[in-house]
């Protein structure tokens, strides 16, 4: 695990990902204990301030802290995001291996069935979901979820499929050892890796996702300060104040480079030929 | 290619629409509990609720209304809006025209920048001009597309006045001031797609140029132009088409958002108003359009790919 | 008379991350006009780097630290980019390894001869067409106006590389590289490969160098041999001196490491043949492709016999080998044995019949035993050697959970690896050391029948021949009978007491290896026995 870490770090991808995320890590546990003002405190008389000393993102239409309500919305945001992609990834994962375990006619169903949903754009899938649902940061969660399954489930059995394929899971039927030894102890941690990448890149795609709905009206409610909600609400008010869509719309990119530099930093350390 | 190839794929493509018409039909009109008291509201009155059931048929069994649906939608029918009263298929065919205009200058847009860029960081591997692509494609394929259209308006329409923050005039009746409306729109689509297709081309080269037959043909004493143009380029930018197919997903999952940002009267828009509205039949109607141009798209791609690649024989 | 190419002290490192690595250390050669002077050398050896520094190809990270490479006098080290572009293809041709991977799969075969000549005789395309379709002719070809126009996937290996040999000789170069130009291919292509090169060799007079890993192969094409290991040439000379009198230690080694079929390894054949068979093979047929809904409503089934009716028996103690070609059926027959295909026909086993992979219960799969050709990818590469070996042990109940670290210390020593290789990842470990895990693991049931599946192909001929000795002494000391699965006639020879002959899915001779070296029955065995290249010396 130790050795790991340090050929991720040794990566430029590897360590900036890792540092961006670390602290999008310790912004999400700490965030609101951290955070200057109170994220939904009115100050009339601080409104669309510039930043200064005393709010150095400087504040928004109702004199709110910029820089409070990021850390505070970070949870909203990442959190939400990390926790949707997660349960895209775990449904994606138990699809995909049945289906490749399966094999045969069962698994060209699945996988064509599998194919046709992809054929719904991830945000599409979303809206319909949330239209279903209703709107709510809860219901967002799970649409983006949900969204996420075919996708993770074609990228789960392809790299089952691949392993199934080598010679030591060969050796294992041969030696006549049963599935679920097989399944678990020779097939899954050579599947993990691949997955654990790929899930960190979607968690970038999944913070855009959530703060895309957010945006759109259909995710996190107002006063809510998700950070796709924030930079719509800013809209309004361009003129007045750039900085209430800027430092929003940075954090979405920075958090989403950082998982990006990261599953690629992982994707290299993990391969042991380098 | 053969028969059984193309018979193959197009049965492929009629299940693939047949699944998404009943998952979206499942989504909109069979999962909710009361589909009626989900469009109309807790303080419908009954008379109103029993007018929309039975516009809608939800007094009917699951199946008969999945099968008059489905037997409109064949027809070219999705019913009639519950906004508007008006039917719905003429309105979203107007629509689907506006996104395909956006979706194909965007894609146009996208080929024109992203193939060199790929190719010239392909080239030039582990070099500066690699670094600044593989940066800039980072950046890129991190901006959410109503990130970049916020920040473009704020920079381009209300700091420097360049072009229109919102609207849509056609590009029939005004050429000039229809284009200008596009401008921004198609730039923001464009941006994730340049970033993704870039690196694609990027990494389909380095390992074409990685091949034993690029080492053979440079050995045979071809210049590095003939090898990159005549032998490396067509192995590596064949993948790619199937790539720009999928990228259509992302597409048009952008371009409901920019529609929305530019008040841009296309499929997505009419979604979003749909979805905003609740009206069932607009839904339906643009959800399946959107996933059948996907299909469409990349039906028309893997034929395009077993056609130029002579390697594959489809069985 | 300058020689055509000349290298003298020649010195080349790879700028590795641990530091510089040198690849080829002060290496001094030359090739007269019409001499063929073969470089023999095991992977790694800088066998391929020196023909990359011939042609002014190397990696980025190659430094070279001196030496010249000359070509009819003019020294190579100094020529431009450009320069460089004019003389490959024009005055020095190269042949490749592997024509499926070095033919560029979207372009002709005709376009991509005929572009070298257009390139360096200034050719027309329509002339340089022309020109092609009889220089197809020439190398053997027998339809060359439509072998121009195919696709690489449309020809076979061996018409491929007449193709490649064909451009190669184009521009009438002075000196051409093969590079192990008949290792990818099969017995009998690889042979007819070799006849071609020895005829175009004798009407050009082109001077080559011929770079293999095959001492047998080099012995039969080449006037003078150089033996290259670690980057240093230990020992050069006429073939048949350096064959029979080898002066260098590693030379020494290598040659005999050479299989050769008149010296025997094994044991003699056990005793008594009237002893019940431990495994019984009858009418297996095994069958791939799929059935299609599609296919079937088109009325085309596309089913294909990898093996169709084999009947084979292994007797205990014995060595049965299992030769043919690629796609012949012999390792489809493994797959079936051990419940790794569906076949039809049945196994027999200890009084049992056996119908398929359900009817191997766990004494079954104990006593027989496979060890695959890549242990790269046949060892798990997240578990350590401990834990691989120690599977079987707990799988078969052969040893009590305490006792296991010793008999995993046991069954390494077994395989003549150090008891601390237990806690080593298998990446950690070389190909031939990984190899002797896979074995390690076979044995630790103390199985009947050990299948070895092409267990050498992917080692050095060093290697094969350490791994090969360590087969024959497990056999000897615990009885194990073996189904040995190989290409390598030769090698097969040398140590199997019977010999299975399979041909395109079919079992054409079944002999006992004096029948075979007496006069094989079948006609196809003659010709693969013909093809083989017979060792010098």
């Amino acid at each position: 695990m130790s050795e790991l870490l340090g050929r991720l770090l040794r990566s430029p991808q590897g360590a900036i990902g890792c540092a961006i995320v670390a602290l999008a890590g310790l912004t999400v546990a700490f965030g609101p204990l951290l955070a200057p003002y109170s994220p939904e405190g009115l100050y009339p008389l601080a409104r669309y301030q510039a930043p200064s000393a005393e709010h150095w993102l400087g504040t928004d239409q109702y004199g709110r802290d910029i820089l409070s309500r990021l850390m505070v919305g970070a949870r909203a945001t990442i959190a939400m995001a990390f926790t949707a992609t997660a349960i895209g990834t775990l449904a994606g994962a138990v699809i995909g291996t049945t289906s490749a375990y399966l094999g045969g006619r069962a698994d060209e169903a699945i996988m064509r069935t599998v194919d046709a949903l992809l054929s719904v754009p991830s945000l599409l899938f979303a809206l319909l979901i949330v239209n279903l649902l209703g709107k709510s940061a809860f219901n967002a969660l799970i649409a983006v979820g949900i969204a996420f399954t075919p996708g993770m489930a074609r990228i789960t059995r392809s790299v089952a499929l691949a392993v199934r394929k080598q010679d030591y899971v060969n050796a294992a039927i041969a030696r006549g050892e049963s599935s679920l030894y097989i399944v678990l102890r020779e097939m899954m941690p050579n599947v993990i890796a691949p997955i654990v990448v790929e899930m960190t890149i979607r968690v970038s795609f999944a913070v855009m996702l959530f703060a895309t709905l957010s945006f759109l009206g259909l995710g996190a409610q107002p006063p809510a300060p998700e950070w796709g909600l924030m930079v719509a609400e800013g809209r309004k008010f361009m003129h007045l104040s750039a900085g209430m869509i800027v430092w929003p719309s940075l954090a979405i990119a920075a958090v989403a480079i950082g998982f990006n530099l990261l599953g690629d930093g992982l994707r290299d350390a993990l391969n042991p030929r380098t | 290619m053969s028969l059984t190839f193309l018979l193959r794929r197009g049965g492929l493509m009629v299940y693939t629409l047949a699944v998404v018409s009943l998952v979206v039909f499942g989504i909109t009109q069979v999962l909710p509990a009361d589909a009626a008291v989900m469009m109309l509201g807790e303080n419908a009155t009954p008379e109103a609720l029993a007018a929309v059931r039975e516009r809608l048929g939800l007094d009917q069994p699951v199946i008969v209304q999945y099968g008059r649906w489905l037997a409109g939608v064949l027809r070219g029918d999705f019913g009639f809006s519950l906004r508007t009263g008006q039917k719905v298929a003429p309105v979203m065919l107007e629509a689907l025209g506006r996104s395909l205009l956006l979706a194909a200058l965007s894609i146009g847009l996208m080929l024109l920048i992203a193939v060199p860029l790929g190719i010239v960081a392909a080239v030039r591997r582990g070099r500066l001009a690699d670094l600044v692509v593989s940066l800039m494609s980072y950046v890129g394929v991190s901006l959410p597309e109503f990130v970049t259209a916020t920040l473009a308006v704020l920079l381009l329409a209300d700091w420097l006045q360049l072009l229109p923050a919102t609207g849509y005039v056609p590009p029939t009746e005004d050429p000039v001031r229809g284009l200008k409306h596009l401008v921004l729109p198609v730039l923001t689509v464009s941006v994730i797609l340049v970033a993704h297709v870039s690196r694609m081309v990027r990494s389909e080269l380095v390992d074409v140029l990685h091949a034993d037959y690029i080492r053979a043909a440079r050995l045979k004493g071809l210049d590095a132009r003939t090898v990159l143009f005549k032998h490396a380029l067509r192995n590596a930018l064949l993948p790619a088409i199937t790539i720009v197919a999928l990228d259509v997903g992302y597409l048009l999952g952008g371009i409901i958002v920019v529609e929305e940002i530019f008040a841009l009267p296309g499929v997505g828009r009419q979604l979003i108003v749909a979805i905003q509205n609740r009206d069932l039949p607009a839904i339906q109607a643009g959800a399946l359009i959107m996933a059948a141009t996907y299909s469409a798209v990349n039906f028309l791609a893997d034929i395009a790919y077993a056609a130029l690649d002579k390697r594959i024989q489809y069985e | 008379m300058t020689p055509v190419l000349e290298i003298r002290g020649y010195t080349l490192d790879y700028a590795l991350p641990k530091g510089a690595f040198r690849a080829l250390d002060d290496v001094s050669l030359a090739i007269a006009r019409g001499e063929v002077l073969g470089l023999v050398g095991e992977s790694g050896s800088g066998k391929t780097s020196l023909a990359w520094a011939v042609m002014r190809h190397l990696p980025m990270n190659a430094r070279e630290a001196g030496g010249a490479i000359r070509l009819a006098g003019d020294d190579l080290r100094g020529r431009s980019e450009a320069e460089m572009e004019s003389i490959r293809g024009r005055r020095v041709g190269m042949v490749f390894q592997d024509p499926s991977t070095s033919l560029n799969p979207t372009l002709t075969l005709g376009e991509q001869l005929a572009e070298v000549l257009v390139r360096h005789r200034g050719l027309t395309r329509r002339q340089a067409w022309e020109e092609g379709t009889s220089m197809l002719g020439h190398v053997g070809l027998k339809l060359p106006a439509e072998m121009m126009r195919r696709y690489p996937h449309e020809a076979s290996g061996g018409e491929k590389q007449r193709v490649v040999i064909a451009t190669a000789f184009a521009c009438q170069p002075e000196l051409i590289l093969f590079d192990e130009p008949t290792t990818a291919l099969d017995v009998i292509t690889a042979r007819q490969i070799l006849d071609l090169f020895a005829r175009l060799q004798q009407e050009t007079a082109v001077a080559s160098l011929y770079i293999s890993h095959d001492l047998a192969v080099v012995g039969g094409v080449a006037c003078r041999v150089a033996v290259i290991h670690r980057g240093r040439i230990v020992e050069e000379g006429e073939v048949r001196r350096v064959f029979a009198a080898p002066r260098d230690d590693y030379t020494r080694r290598l040659i005999a490491a050479v299989p050769r079929p008149d010296r025997r390894l094994a044991s003699p054949a056990p005793a008594d043949e009237a002893a019940p068979p431990v495994v019984e093979a009858q009418a297996i047929t095994v069958e791939y492709g799929r059935p299609s809904l599609l296919a079937d409503l088109l009325g085309r089934r596309r089913r294909f016999v990898a093996a169709r009716d084999l009947d084979l028996a292994v007797r205990p103690g014995e060595i049965l080998g299992v030769v043919g070609e690629s796609g012949s059926g012999k390792s489809t027959l493994a797959k079936a044995l051990t419940g790794l295909n569906r076949f039809a026909g049945e196994i027999r086993f200890a009084g049992r019949r056996l119908t398929g992979a359900r009817d191997m219960d766990r004494l079954y799969r104990r006593d027989v035993q496979i060890v695959f050709q890549h242990p790269d990818s046949s060892l798990n590469p997240r578990q350590r050697v401990a834990e691989i070996l120690s599977r079987p042990l707990k799988l078969y109940g052969a040893a009590a959970a305490r006792e296991i670290p010793g008999r995993v210390a046991e069954l390494l020593e077994q395989v003549r690896l150090p008891a601390d290789f237990a806690r080593r990842y298998p990446h950690q470990l070389s190909g031939g050391e990984k190899q002797r895990v896979a074995i390690a693991r076979a044995f630790a049931s103390h199985p009947k029948l050990v299948i070895c599946d092409e267990v050498t192909s992917s080692l050095d001929v060093s290697v094969q021949a350490a791994v090969i000795e360590l087969l024959l002494d497990l056999q000897r000391r615990y009885g194990t009978a073996y189904l040995f699965i190989t290409h390598d006639l030769n090698l097969i020879r040398q140590i199997a007491h019977r010999i299975a002959v399979m041909h395109r899915g079919e079992l054409v001779e079944l002999s006992t290896v004096d029948e075979i070296a007496h006069g094989p029955k079948h006609a196809y065995t003659r010709a693969l026995i013909d093809a083989v290249p017979a060792p010098v010396g």
